[in-house]
């Protein structure tokens, strides 16, 4: 063929979201598959998605590809599951949680200063209380229970490696990585986590970018109970959870600490972008943070339990794929529901209140017998109509917002020199008024006022 | 079952994961994490195989808690026709664990073992079972050739490399290597059907009838090594690095690449007599 002639389809180069990606396995669909729903993952939205489909007498199938649900996790963060007041009443006396967060503290660090804004509340520390840390492979696994108490098959150290689809093209099950590992079933729910193989094998990512994720790295450090509660200042199962704005180098992301019962979480959240052109590796970063002279006190003679790192899907609504085609749902992770929105951190709950809701669609689609994409269109009404995709519409803005250079490297050093100037007595020289000082170290930081106006109005339009 | 040979095996329930308190150097066990070794994981293996060529039966036993029935589960889902766990609590002495687990093995013509457990036990329990049983028995194997039924042949290890085949007749116990055999994956219908099959509870026999009773036993701790420090007379820092070995000349490590498999299997050759593994 001559070189100048084109062809009249033009082999594109695949993305991102079609690259690598398997054959979906063709099978004849039986008139009775094994199940009514494979859940894939038995992580929070999984389990959700389990519970409900199983007490509604579906056949129900949970995959998990770890030993036990929770297996493969190192989420160390905060579960805010209030969600499940309805599904499991009560829940907080039998949830195995470490410690119920009564300390809520925003740091904003530079290298030498750091800035905390602290708040205290003993109601978080009664039912039906806020926020919790927990060790997911503990939590993972109770919820995972109560679906198999619920009748559902749990199937562990299984993977699930692709799909299986009718000869219509429909979605009819799941091919495992077992011999004859084939499952068939009237409905998929694809929740495997961040990075999504059956979304991406169903086609449902249409425009993934790498710098809608972000590394979590995070190490577990043992303390005796005593001094964790005495060095955080807690009592009994109160618990602290600081999250924090700077102390990464300059790369988009953010630090954290969480304590538990006798040991504390520690770790940073990094743009994958900004990581790869810093070459610099999350370790380091941690190594960073524990050294930093505000959070060392904190740290002092703990011992490594744990290192463990994980993609997070940080772009909210952006990176959302396709929720649903014929025979699949994708929920938790898998659909990007993880809520980055600077002051709002949240995950769990957002995959468990997914989970409820692909299960409920599940039922409902199951029983009316139309598992097409128009009859699970129930799932993208239940989510709009919660907190799930309510709160990601309402924050879009947030995490091209918070991951901004600006908010990432200017104002967290702005904010610091400024306060240190306020607080800092320079007698017999007379105080600086504070705006006088204000606009001193926005212009000694780089930063303009109309970029501050701006991002201020941005702040108050995404939040407010 | 009458008249096709049963193959036995036994696997011991054991933490893959224990946690070691680095001050305390207590032990926290987390049942989630149980299951067998690898070697118990390759007896296994075996013995389905023994099985599969004798047109014969396996039977899977475990001393241990209910909680080993999940690891009995595993094993029906791999194949085993019959399953049975002996209710004994954990820490029992080698010669009750063996003695319990004969009742059940009483008409195996081969019992395979893993060579040892990751709990540090003694290893002993295959030798106390081939005593029970009247079995020859066999340990360190890292091959098994399966023959006509009753009859095989296995290699074992022997010290400084040395290997050694022997001619094995039934009965017989056989404790077999982790890395002889990788354990099949079972099926996702065997998984499936597993959950819900039986698995036998046997009662344990009450220790008191054993001949050797252990009196006390003191929990692993490795030997201390004595290592020849730097000579005291030295200055510090010369003492410091002889300890650190900086500064010493030594041959830098270096990779070839060749795209001609001659000439790196050469260069290979080569590197390997310059360190003295080809003399």
């Amino acid at each position: 063929m001559p070189e100048a002639t084109t062809p009249t389809v033009a082999p594109s180069r695949p993305s991102l979201a079609t690259a690598g990606r398997p054959r979906d396995a063709v099978v004849d669909a039986p008139a009775t598959p094994d199940f009514d729903l494979v859940v894939v993952g038995a992580g929070p939205a999984g389990a959700a998605a389990a519970l409900v489909a199983a007490r509604a007498g579906l056949r129900v199938c949970l995959l998990e590809r770890g030993p036990f649900p929770g297996a493969k996790n190192m989420y160390g963060g905060v579960i805010y599951a209030r969600i499940l007041d309805d599904l499991i009443p009560n829940w907080w006396d039998e949830a195995p949680v470490q410690r119920w967060v009564t300390r809520r503290a925003t740091v904003v660090l530079t290298e030498s200063q750091a800035l905390t804004i602290d708040f205290r509340s003993s109601a978080w520390g009664e039912p039906p209380y806020n926020g919790a840390t927990a060790f997911r492979p503990d939590f993972d696994a109770w919820l995972a229970g109560k679906a198999e108490a619920a009748g559902a098959t749990v199937v562990t150290s299984t993977t699930a490696t692709g799909l299986l689809r009718d000869g219509a093209g429909h979605i009819c099950g799941v091919r495992t990585d077992r011999p004859d590992g084939d499952l068939t079933a009237r409905l998929v729910v694809a929740c495997d986590g961040v990075n999504s193989f059956l979304a991406k094998q169903a086609g449902l990512y249409h425009h993934e970018d790498p710098k809608h994720f972000t590394l979590g790295a995070k190490e577990v450090l043992a303390l005796p109970r005593d001094e964790v509660e005495k060095r955080f200042v807690l009592s009994g199962r109160e618990g602290a959870d600081f999250e924090i704005i700077g102390g990464t180098r300059g790369i988009p992301g953010g630090g954290f600490i969480y304590t538990n019962l006798d040991s504390i979480a520690i770790g940073v959240v990094l743009g994958l972008d900004g990581l790869r052109k810093a070459k610099v590796r999350p370790e380091e970063l941690i190594a960073d943070l524990k050294r930093h002279p505000m959070i060392a006190p904190l740290v002092d003679g703990a011992q490594l339990q744990e290192y463990s790192a994980h993609l997070i899907p940080e772009a909210g609504l952006e990176m959302m794929p396709e929720l649903s085609t014929d025979g699949m749902l994708v929920a938790g992770d898998a659909a990007a529901m993880c809520l980055a929105a600077g002051i709002w951190l949240e995950g769990v709950n957002f995959a468990i209140g997914s989970g409820i809701a692909a299960g409920e669609t599940a039922v409902e689609a199951v029983r009316r017998g139309d598992v097409s994409d128009h009859g699970l269109a129930g799932y993208r009404r239940r989510l709009e109509s919660n907190f799930v995709l309510r709160d990601h519409t309402k924050l879009r803005r947030a995490p091209s917002l918070v991951m901004s250079e600006r908010v990432q490297q200017r104002y967290p050093q702005l904010t610091c020199d400024l306060v240190e100037a306020l607080f800092t007595v320079t007698n017999p020289e007379p105080k600086q008024g504070a705006f006088r000082a204000a606009r001193h170290h926005a212009k000694r930081s780089g930063v303009r006022l109309r970029d501050l106006a701006r991002d201020g109005w941005t702040a108050l339009r995404t939040y407010g | 079952m009458a008249g096709r040979p049963v193959v036995g095996v036994c696997l011991k329930w054991v933490d893959l994961r224990p946690d070691v308190d680095r001050l305390t150097g207590a032990v926290h066990r987390d049942e989630r994490f149980h299951g067998a070794s690898e070697a118990d994981q390759a007896a296994l293996e075996w013995a389905l195989r023994m099985a599969e060529a004798w047109d014969g039966e396996v039977v899977a036993v475990s001393a241990g808690p209910p909680a080993a029935e999940a690891l009995l589960r595993d094993c029906l889902a791999t194949g085993v026709h019959r399953a049975v766990r002996v209710d004994l609590a954990p820490g029992a002495p080698s010669e009750t664990v063996a003695s319990v687990l004969a009742d059940v093995l009483r008409d195996a013509a081969v019992v395979c073992c893993g060579d040892w457990s990751l709990d540090r036990g003694s290893g002993a329990v295959p030798a106390f079972l081939a005593g029970e049983l009247g079995a020859a028995q066999a340990l360190g194997l890292v091959r098994l050739e399966v023959g006509q039924p009753g009859s095989l042949v296995v290699t074992r290890r022997l010290d400084f490399g040395r290997r050694e085949r022997l001619g094995v007749r039934t009965p017989a116990v056989l404790s077999v290597e982790g890395a002889s055999a990788t354990l099949r994956r079972a099926s996702l219908a065997a998984v499936l059907a597993a959950r819900d099959a039986v698995v036998e509870v046997a009662g344990g026999r009450p220790a008191a009838q054993h001949r050797l009773r252990p009196v006390h036993v003191r929990p692993y701790r490795p030997r201390p090594q004595a290592r020849p420090g730097p000579d005291p007379a030295l200055d510090p820092r010369l003492r410091l690095l002889q300890l650190t070995g900086a500064a010493v000349e030594r041959t830098p490590p270096r990779t070839v690449v060749t795209d001609d498999a001659d000439e790196a299997a050469e260069l290979l050759l080569e590197q390997l007599r310059a360190w003295g593994y080809l003399t």
